[in-house]
């Protein structure tokens, strides 16, 4: 007796039932999960990683935190992504405008500056730069969100998506510049210096705007 | 048979050509545009100028003859003080003799490379700040309203530090005898150059 012969009539006729059930029951497919319920979720995770102003400010705090002894830096891990949702939700809630756009340039120079010279500074420090950094950059992410955008689940998006960036870049510039000869130190230093620079750029853009305006 | 094939051929490719046709979109004239227009902009700034091209790599090969702490040190304050000066720029603030300076900045930096000049941290460091500050401020002054400010400014920083670079990688030759004799064949030709620029920023050619 073959194996198909065995199913009785019942079990063949609920397997039936339930299959066109659940064709019934479809919906239509969707080939971007970004307009299901959860793409506020996924924009609030990626809405910063699209734009350099986040990135270049991302980066250099990840990399700050890194060339900080271990103890300090990673205050960057926690600070951060509580500063992000911090400026989402005050923002959200009216109580903080989104910052200029002076505050790009001025971030990335001021990072870049104390990368450059290979400052050290104290768990507070580390601690008061990422949250501050964190609260500027979820008020700018989260300025002209459309009313009809879930802010929880965006915020959400955005805790997860700084967390990540913080710990990995730190983690990543710990391990580089510690095991290896000294030039990797001096690497992260001149990336820096970059950053600073371009920082210094964008400060002269924003102010020429604001005179031209 | 072989005509059957190619008619059959000739209609799959018709038909492909037909199914382009109805799907093609609007033709852009420039597709840098946005984020990578503004990155591949910026990158090609540093790279279009003779002048500013050879002073910059020249940089890099004096950091690399003076060693430690210059070879590291220079090119990392070179961007900094240069994007100073390209915001200068930017914002329209005046630095006269900008030409001359920078046809004297491929000069002196070519000439101290073919010479091997020795000269104490401070004193490189204060040469190489000067002349970046007119090299930044010549391009601040040519910059575009950027469509994307940052994107510019990445592209911008980084051709320029990739350029002090390949001095730097340049300077590696110095190893070797004949290495180090072509460092300073390449030094005096970038001192040769800056000659010509100076020449020409004179005359106002």
């Amino acid at each position: 007796m073959s194996s198909l012969s065995a199913i009785s009539p019942a079990r063949a006729a609920a397997g039936l039932g339930t299959a066109s059930l659940l064709l019934l029951a479809a919906s239509p497919a969707e080939a971007h999960i970004v307009s299901s319920r959860l793409g506020d979720f996924y924009a609030g995770a990626l809405h910063p990683l699209m734009a350099l102003e986040d990135l270049v400010q991302w980066l250099a705090l990840g990399l700050l935190a890194g060339m900080q002894d271990p103890k300090r830096g990673r205050w960057v891990v926690a600070g951060f992504p509580l500063g992000l949702l911090a400026g989402v939700a005050l923002t959200h809630a009216g109580l903080l405008p989104a910052p200029p756009r002076l505050f790009d340039g001025g971030g990335m120079v001021v990072l870049g500056l104390l990368l450059a010279l290979a400052i050290d500074l104290p768990a507070a420090a580390v601690a008061g730069l990422a949250v501050l950094l964190g609260v500027a950059r979820g008020s700018a992410n989260i300025d002209g969100l459309d009313a009809a955008n879930d802010v929880v689940l965006f915020g959400a998006g955005m805790l997860l998506s700084g967390y990540a960036a913080a710990t990995l870049i730190s983690a990543a510039t710990l391990a580089f510049r510690r095991n290896g000869a000294g030039w990797r130190r001096i690497a992260v230093r001149a990336a820096g210096s970059w950053i600073a620079a371009v920082g210094c750029m964008l400060l002269a853009f924003a102010l020429r705007a604001g005179v031209m305006q | 048979m072989t005509t059957t094939c190619i008619l059959r051929a000739a209609r799959i490719v018709g038909a492909g050509v037909a199914l382009l046709t109805l799907t093609a979109g609007a033709a852009s004239a420039h597709v840098q545009t946005g984020v990578a227009g503004g990155l591949v902009s910026g990158f090609l700034h540093p790279l279009t100028g003779l002048d500013h091209l050879i002073a910059m790599v020249a940089v890099g090969i004096w950091g690399a003859q003076l060693g430690k702490p210059a070879i590291w040190l220079l090119p990392i304050s070179f961007p900094m003080v240069m994007a100073f000066g390209g915001a200068l720029g930017v914002i329209g603030v005046p630095l006269p003799y900008t030409e001359i300076a920078i046809a004297l900045s491929a000069l002196v930096l070519g000439g101290a490379v073919a010479l091997r000049w020795r000269a104490p941290f401070w004193a490189a460091a204060i040469v190489v700040s000067v002349f970046a500050l007119f090299h930044g401020h010549a391009h601040g002054v040519e910059l575009p309203n950027a469509a994307n400010p940052a994107a510019y400014g990445v592209g911008f920083v980084s051709a320029t530090g990739l350029l002090h670079l390949c001095g730097i990688v340049i300077g590696a030759a110095l190893r070797w005898p004949l290495g180090e004799r072509l460092v300073r064949g390449v030094g005096a030709a970038i001192a040769a150059l800056g000659c010509f620029f100076l020449y020409a920023a004179v005359l106002g050619i």
